[in-house]
This record gives structure tokens, C-alpha cells and sequence, in this order.
């Protein structure tokens, strides 16, 4: 019998561990944005952490209970949570109330030039940047997701049944579209290009409308729930957790119709649970199950390095700043680590 | 799968007026320094005496798994991947449904949701059933009957107000349709909470140390559309194959009639107990252990559900003995 060393987790620390900061906070990473060279995390017990680099973290106190959901706005962080509240907080730790719910948790944000959304229920509130009221979106069922455009022309809220598309016309309403599919649909999103637009469902499996003709299809193939995926290098790849490998869709050309998805593996038989992408590269960053955080070229799965080793529990957020230079990464127990890419 | 810590869940059930509300501000109450999250639905009965009370909205949907039974409660699995995010760790969560929910959805949802599956588990469904007017919400409304039919407590309430001839009555009528349900006699839903929360019902151990009266069936009965019980015992070893093909076929074909199944077999060649509980077509089975030694080997098992006696149960079940 002989053993394979590479099936066990690789218990010494990664250079990007001995560099870096790591933490051991004891309650849930739930979310993580970058602004600017800035990164703000969010947690389990409402607070939020900033973190830059030459600078120790900042620690701010937003939320009641969980944060649910954070988007940026400019140089804001947007944030909701089961507090009911919706938040917009700067850099410099100033917090304000858009707005609250009271006992109703706000379970999505989103933004786009000024433009605020957010989700409580089965109602998308949009803030024109220029109105103090929002306008009431109402769907028939709970939200489970919301995105803009690149353009911000466009709103995709994701629910049971398929996605209803808003859009305002020429003389400022908004009208819907709706693309329909039985089931529950949450995380949704446009592809950079705008051509696509695409939810991970409550199945086991990807729902995509080719927009220009409602053309829609399944991807499918999927070991657990997708409940991470990100259109990597504008509209190059849809890279997607919820496999033991991370599994990267081709959308150039003629979309991923027909086409066999890219497979990048990882050691040992933890699933993907978190992907962010490379800014403008054809490479995307995992998180897995057990903790591990990898750095992987698409299309030369020999590169591949680790970023953080195993810490037995399942990776919920990565951040990469904007300058490229530094990433965050948290977990469900809490563990985080900051640290810089580049050798120094 | 059997280690990892997981956050008990009770579902509390029971018709309009029964008596839940009564009994979750009792739970609440008596369980000091526990900390509870309470789901309530927004149209449900108010003065919910606890500092984490979230809203749901009962949205069911079907699982697009080709089984047409398989409903879901979207709305929970939202709410409870979102409280298994807190800081605090919670000792149990309590759903109080509305008096008119069918049970099945909510118990389904911890069969179909691998993250909910992985961090809470279904305790118990707890039925309160109000002793002077269940008899006839039985006959006028069919959730009344699914919330007996789905109970692993039934706390037949309000027996104050009824007389000691019409509580057997009512007894008999909860017995006929779920043999297996604990009954508890209250007023005021003054059961002892140890036999409501922590019960671990759904648990295939469970069923191995309460099992349920395994007595003859009564086939008789009014209407087509009443829900019943049966069940069957074999000194006989089943032949597994056999078993697997029939039982398979039978949940693919009739799960949505079936509503609850429990049983214990003996496999022809087996050294194993082989234990199993379904809700509907969603089934939960392994093998739980070599049979003890101061016991005979025997396969028991119990259908509650509408339109049993069309199933050719018996005959079914007969000829899966082994030759």
C-alpha cells in the first residue's frame, strides 16, 4: 500500500500565510467587496473590517445581526442585514441608514453609478442617485438575487419561476420582462457583454438566456449547489463552484451551447464552495470546502498555486483589491487572511 | 456526517385555535438560558415572547428533481442558511406554521437541502390537536388530517373541555390515522417539554428504540380520501432486490398518497438491521447494525397515508419473502 502524500492537506503555512495577516475572528466571513486598494469584509455578528494595506484593519460596528449582503457604491460600502437595516458606510467608518425594515431582513444590494437597489421580501427598492424615495419593485415571490448591467441600463431580479428584467424607457418608466423557468432561482447576473444573463438554482444546476432571442438552457453536471460564479476576463469564461473542480464555461464566440466546459482540478475531494476572478486575466481564484484558497489559470491547469491552506472550514468570501496587488479570504469559522500577491 | 454539530429544528403544527402559540410561549419560557430562533408566519397568531422572531412566508415550491410531490419551502431555506450565519450560536430553532400548512414541505425541506441538511436537522414535527374540535376539523378540512398524519408528538389540548368517553373517541380517530405519533393529553399545552423538543424523531437510531405499535391493521373506514395506517410484520426474511424493486417503484408511483413510512427489515443474507423513514417519495435509509442478540429478526414497517388499501400493499410486501 502506498500513500500518496498529496491526498492530505498541506499542514505548513504558504508563503502568502507567512506574510500575511491572518486572523482567527470566530464568527462568519459572510461577504467581501473591494473599493478602490481598500477591501471591507462582513461578518456573522454585524460588524464590518477594512482592510488596506501599511494600515491595520479597521473594525466598525454596523449591523445588529448579520450581514446578509454588500455591494460598493463609489467609494461606500452598501450593506443589508437581518437587522432590517440598509446601510451606506464610508471608508472612514462614517454609517448611514438608507433605510429600515424593521423585522424584515434585506437580503440583497446592489449599485451602479450612484444608483442604489436593495431587496427585502419579494420587493426591489430602487434609489434613483438624484430622488430620496425609492421606487417599489414588486415581484410575486421572494428575491434571490439582484444585478445590474455593466451599463446600469438594466436590473435582473432573480426569484421563483425565472428572473424578471427591468428597464426604463425613453420617458423613465420602468418595465419589466420576464424570463421564466419552474423553479427557485437566486445568485444571478449579466455577463459583462451584456448578451447573457445567468442564475444558479436551487437544483444542482445553472440556468442561461442568450438575451437577444430568450434562447435559455441548462448547465448542468453539478455535485452540489452553485453557489458562487463569476464571468472571468469580460466575457471569456463563466467560472462556477459547486464541483470538485472549478468548473469554467466558455462564452466567447458562439456561447457555451455545445461546447464542454474547462475543468480546472484541485487535490483531494473538496468541493469548490467560492471563485473570484483575476481582474483581466484568464485566471480565477477557489476557495474550497476544507478552507483552501488556489490561484488557477483557466486554460493551463499545470498553474496553479495555493494561496492559503486547509483550515476545516468552507471558504465564503475572496476579495482581490483593484490595483491587483493584495486579496482577502474568509471562512464560516472565521479565519481571514490579507495578504499581498507579489513577492516582494 | 453523524458527528458534525447540527442545530436541532421543531416544527410546531396544529389546526387554527389548537393551542401552538400557547405552547411556543411556554418552550420559551421554561427554557432558560437556551437561545431559541423562533419562525413564525406573518399571518400567524401574535405575542411571541422571544428576541429572535423571523417572519417567513410559506412560499413552497417543487424541486425540479422529476418528482412531482417534491415541494419545498424556499422561504426556510433562505432563513436558515441566514441564521446559521450568526455570531451566537443557537441551541434549537422553532417553525410554527400556519393552521392551515401541510407539514410535508417543511420536513422534505431538510431531505432536499444539502447545506440546511448539513448544519440543522428536523427534530420533531409537534402536533397540537384541540380535543373538542378535532374530530370534526378532520372531517371538514384535509390539513387537519396531514398534521396528524405527520406528528411525531401529538398533544391532544384542551382536555378540560371534553368528557372522558369523547377524549378515547378522539384518541381512536388520532390513533386510526398515525399509530406512531407519541399521544400527550394536555391542557393548556402542559406537556413536559423533554417529550417535545430534543426528541431526535427523524433520526434512523430513533426508530430503532420507539418503535411503533405494530398492531393489525384496521381496514375498515368511511370515506376513500380518509387518510390511514397500515402496517406489516414478516418472521421471514425479505429478498433485497425484491424489496428495493417493489418499495422503489411503489414511492415513484404512489408517493403522493404515501405520506409517511417507517420500517426496520430483515434481509435474507444480511447481518445488518436495515432502518428507513420517507416523507412522501424522499426516503432516508441505512443499515443500523448487526441485530441484537436477545432479539428475533423480523421486518416491520408502516405506511400512513390516503388510498392504502389500492396499493396492494400486503400482496406487495408478501411477495418480497425470500424463497
Amino acid at each position: 500500500m502506498t500513500t500518496d502524500l498529496n491526498q492530505f492537506p498541506q499542514l505548513d503555512k504558504t508563503k502568502f500565510e507567512q506574510r500575511g495577516i491572518q486572523l482567527e475572528i470566530g464568527v462568519p466571513v459572510t461577504c467581501a467587496v473591494s473599493i478602490g486598494n481598500y477591501i471591507a469584509a462582513g461578518f456573522g455578528d454585524g460588524t464590518i473590517r477594512i482592510f488596506s494595506s501599511g494600515e491595520k484593519h479597521k473594525t466598525l460596528k454596523a449591523h445588529k445581526g448579520v450581514i446578509l449582503c454588500m455591494a460598493k457604491d463609489g467609494d461606500n460600502i452598501l450593506t443589508g442585514g437581518d437587522d432590517g437595516y440598509f446601510l451606506k458606510i464610508s471608508l472612514n467608518g462614517e454609517i448611514n441608514e438608507v433605510t429600515n425594515f424593521g423585522s424584515r431582513w434585506v437580503d440583497h444590494v446592489a449599485a451602479h453609478n450612484g444608483n442604489l437597489v436593495c431587496s427585502s421580501g419579494k420587493v426591489a427598492y430602487y434609489w434613483d442617485k438624484n430622488k430620496k424615495e425609492p421606487k417599489s419593485l414588486n415581484h410575486d415571490s421572494t428575491i434571490g438575487g439582484l444585478a445590474f448591467d455593466a451599463k446600469g441600463r438594466r436590473l435582473a431580479v432573480s426569484r421563483y419561476g425565472g428572473v424578471t428584467v427591468w428597464k426604463k424607457d425613453y420617458s423613465n418608466k420602468w418595465k419589466s420582462t420576464k424570463l421564466d423557468w419552474k423553479g427557485s432561482h437566486n445568485k444571478v447576473s449579466f455577463s459583462p457583454d451584456g448578451k447573457y444573463l445567468v442564475t444558479s438554482m436551487q437544483e444542482n444546476v445553472l440556468r442561461c438566456w442568450r438575451l437577444k432571442d430568450k434562447l435559455d438552457f441548462a448547465m448542468s453536471g453539478y455535485g452540489s449547489k452553485v453557489k458562487s460564479f463569476a464571468f472571468i476576463d469580460d466575457s471569456s469564461y463563466l467560472a462556477t463552484s459547486g464541483a470538485i473542480d472549478a468548473i469554467c464555461w466558455p462564452f466567447d464566440g458562439e456561447g457555451p451551447m455545445g461546447r464542454t466546459p474547462i475543468c480546472v482540478p484541485y487535490v483531494g475531494n473538496n468541493q469548490v464552495t467560492f471563485i473570484e476572478p483575476f481582474p483581466n486575466e484568464k485566471a480565477i481564484f477557489a476557495g474550497l470546502s476544507d478552507g483552501s484558497v488556489f490561484l488557477s489559470q483557466i486554460e493551463n491547469e499545470n498553474n496553479t498555486i495555493i494561496i492559503r491552506s486547509f483550515t476545516g472550514s468552507e471558504v465564503s468570501a475572496i476579495a482581490m483589491t483593484d490595483d491587483k496587488s493584495s486579496i482577502f479570504i474568509g471562512d464560516m469559522s472565521g479565519n481571514t487572511l490579507w495578504t499581498s500577491i507579489w513577492d516582494q | 456526517m453523524e458527528n458534525k454539530h447540527q442545530v436541532p429544528v421543531t416544527v410546531l403544527t396544529g389546526f387554527l385555535g389548537a393551542g401552538k402559540t400557547t405552547l411556543l410561549n411556554r418552550i420559551l419560557t421554561e427554557q432558560h438560558g437556551q437561545k431559541y430562533a423562533v419562525i413564525v408566519n406573518e399571518f400567524g397568531e401574535q405575542g411571541i415572547d422571544n428576541d429572535l422572531v423571523v417572519d417567513a412566508d410559506e412560499e413552497v415550491f417543487e424541486m425540479n428533481n422529476g418528482c412531482i410531490c417534491c415541494t419545498v419551502r424556499g422561504d426556510l431555506i433562505r432563513i436558515l442558511s441566514g441564521l446559521m450565519k450568526r455570531a451566537d450560536k443557537l441551541d434549537a430553532i422553532i417553525v410554527e406554521t400556519t393552521g392551515l400548512a401541510d407539514p410535508a414541505p417543511v420536513a422534505q425541506t431538510f431531505f432536499v437541502d444539502q447545506d440546511v441538511a448539513n448544519k440543522t436537522k428536523l427534530d420533531a414535527i409537534v402536533t397540537v390537536a384541540d380535543a373538542v374540535h378535532l374530530s370534526s376539523q378532520i372531517e371538514d378540512h384535509h390539513e387537519a388530517e396531514e398534521q396528524i398524519a405527520f406528528g411525531d408528538v401529538i398533544l391532544l389540548n384542551k382536555i378540560d373541555l371534553v368528557k372522558d368517553e369523547n377524549i378515547d373517541v378522539v384518541t381512536k380517530r388520532i390513533r386510526k390515522i398515525n399509530p406512531f405519533a407519541k399521544i400527550i393529553k394536555t391542557t393548556k399545552c402542559g406537556a413536559p417539554l423533554k417529550e417535545i423538543l430534543n426528541l431526535d424523531a427523524f433520526s434512523l437510531k430513533r426508530i430503532l428504540e420507539v418503535e411503533p405499535d405494530f398492531l393489525e391493521s384496521d381496514h375498515d373506514h368511511e370515506h376513500d380520501d380518509d387518510v390511514t395506517s397500515l402496517s406489516f410484520v414478516s418472521d421471514k426474511p425479505l429478498d433485497m432486490e425484491k424489496f428495493q424493486n417493489w418499495f422503489g417503484k411503489l414511492l415513484q408511483t404512489k408517493g403522493q398518497d404515501i405520506m409517511r413510512t417507517k420500517g426496520i427489515l430483515d434481509f435474507k443474507g444480511e447481518n445488518d438491521r436495515y432502518v428507513f423513514q420517507g416523507v412522501h417519495m424522499l426516503m432516508d435509509a441505512s443499515p443500523m447494525g448487526k441485530w441484537p442478540d436477545d432479539k428475533e429478526r423480523s421486518s416491520r414497517l408502516v405506511f400512513i397515508g390516503r388510498n392504502l388499501e389500492t396499493m396492494n400493499l400486503k400482496e406487495g410486501f408478501e411477495a418480497c419473502k425470500s424463497e
